[in-house]
């Protein structure tokens, strides 16, 4: 039976290519990757920083928990999205817990000392697409 | 000769006076050296006692109604070799926030502390002091955050409930 409107079909169409694009840029796609991060200070002056992103070779054990979600700007690599948010990286790293190794040493009235904060290598399990990703650790 | 033996008496006498004074001189500041350290001691047994009647009073410091709230600030400096003001602010932040988490880990985990000292002739040569922390902080909440004249000081918090040290 023909409808009154004539196009219909062709609405019907435009409207499930629609659908379809908006489904398709909210399918998230989960991936594993290890990151470790550390960085050392030396009197009171940062010496060296280093944060390490692989993906995982095995598959990790453990539960999700704590997630993260970050705007990816378009971008489906996890380490340009981390690199383009590292301060909100930082700050929930920092959350998730570092491991802190400090020490000084005073000879003869002069003090020097190091500190290393390491954010031991967690697996991530990481839902990314063109608008966001969401980056949780498994525990 | 009783002229030559009491004029031999005379001189010996003047000769240990004299030793006895100068003795007496040198004894003065050691005199001093010994009672300043005699006071560090007392005051240190001071402190143990206190301690120890604090250990045997058996007052816990984590209770099971009240959460302790540990507050640090953290301080960091730029290196020289920065290209802008806001690259010297996120590198000193870096710095005072890991400054902050080691005073963390000190207030709750300790220090240990080695010292040294080499003392030749009377004169100290060298004096090392070695201090060294190793913990794991979760959860530590960044409280407020302030850079001035090249400092970044980063205040952090951590709070520590008696469920955290369960067994």
């Amino acid at each position: 039976m023909r409808s009154r409107d004539g196009n219909s079909s062709i609405t019907c169409t435009v409207c499930t290519v629609v659908l379809l694009i908006l489904l398709n840029s909210l399918a998230l796609n989960a991936k594993e990757f290890l990151i470790s991060y550390r960085y050392i200070v030396r009197d009171a002056i940062l010496y060296n920083e280093k944060l390490s992103i692989s993906a995982s070779m095995k598959k990790c054990q453990g539960k999700p928990y704590n997630p993260l979600i970050l705007p990816s700007y378009g971008d489906d690599n996890i380490q340009l999205t981390i690199e383009k948010n590292f301060e909100t990286f930082l700050d929930y790293i920092y959350k998730l817990g570092l491991d802190v190794r400090h020490s000084s040493l005073t000879k003869n009235a002069q003090n020097s000392s190091t500190t290393i904060l390491t954010l031991k290598t967690t697996c991530f399990k990481v839902d990314i697409n063109e608008n966001f990703a969401k980056i949780a650790p498994l525990k | 000769m009783k002229y030559f033996l009491l004029l031999v008496v005379m001189l010996s006498t003047t000769s240990l006076m004299a030793e006895t004074v100068i003795s007496s001189k040198k004894a003065n500041p050691l005199e001093e050296k010994v009672s300043s350290i005699e006071t560090d001691i007392s005051s240190i047994e001071t402190d143990i006692s206190k301690l120890q009647t604090v250990v045997s009073s058996n007052k816990k410091i984590l209770s099971k109604a009240s959460d302790v709230r540990i507050s640090v600030v953290g301080q960091g400096v730029a290196p020289m070799n920065t290209f802008s003001p806001a690259q010297a602010y996120a590198l000193s932040k870096r710095a005072a926030t890991a400054d902050a988490y080691r005073l963390i880990a000190e207030k709750v985990k300790g220090v240990y502390i080695e010292g040294q000292d080499l003392v030749k002739n009377m004169m100290v040569k060298r004096s090392t002091v070695r201090t060294s922390v190793q913990a794991m902080v979760r959860n530590a909440n960044v409280v407020e955050t302030t850079f001035k004249d090249g400092l970044c000081e980063v205040e952090m918090e951590i709070v520590l409930s008696h469920a955290q040290f369960a067994q």
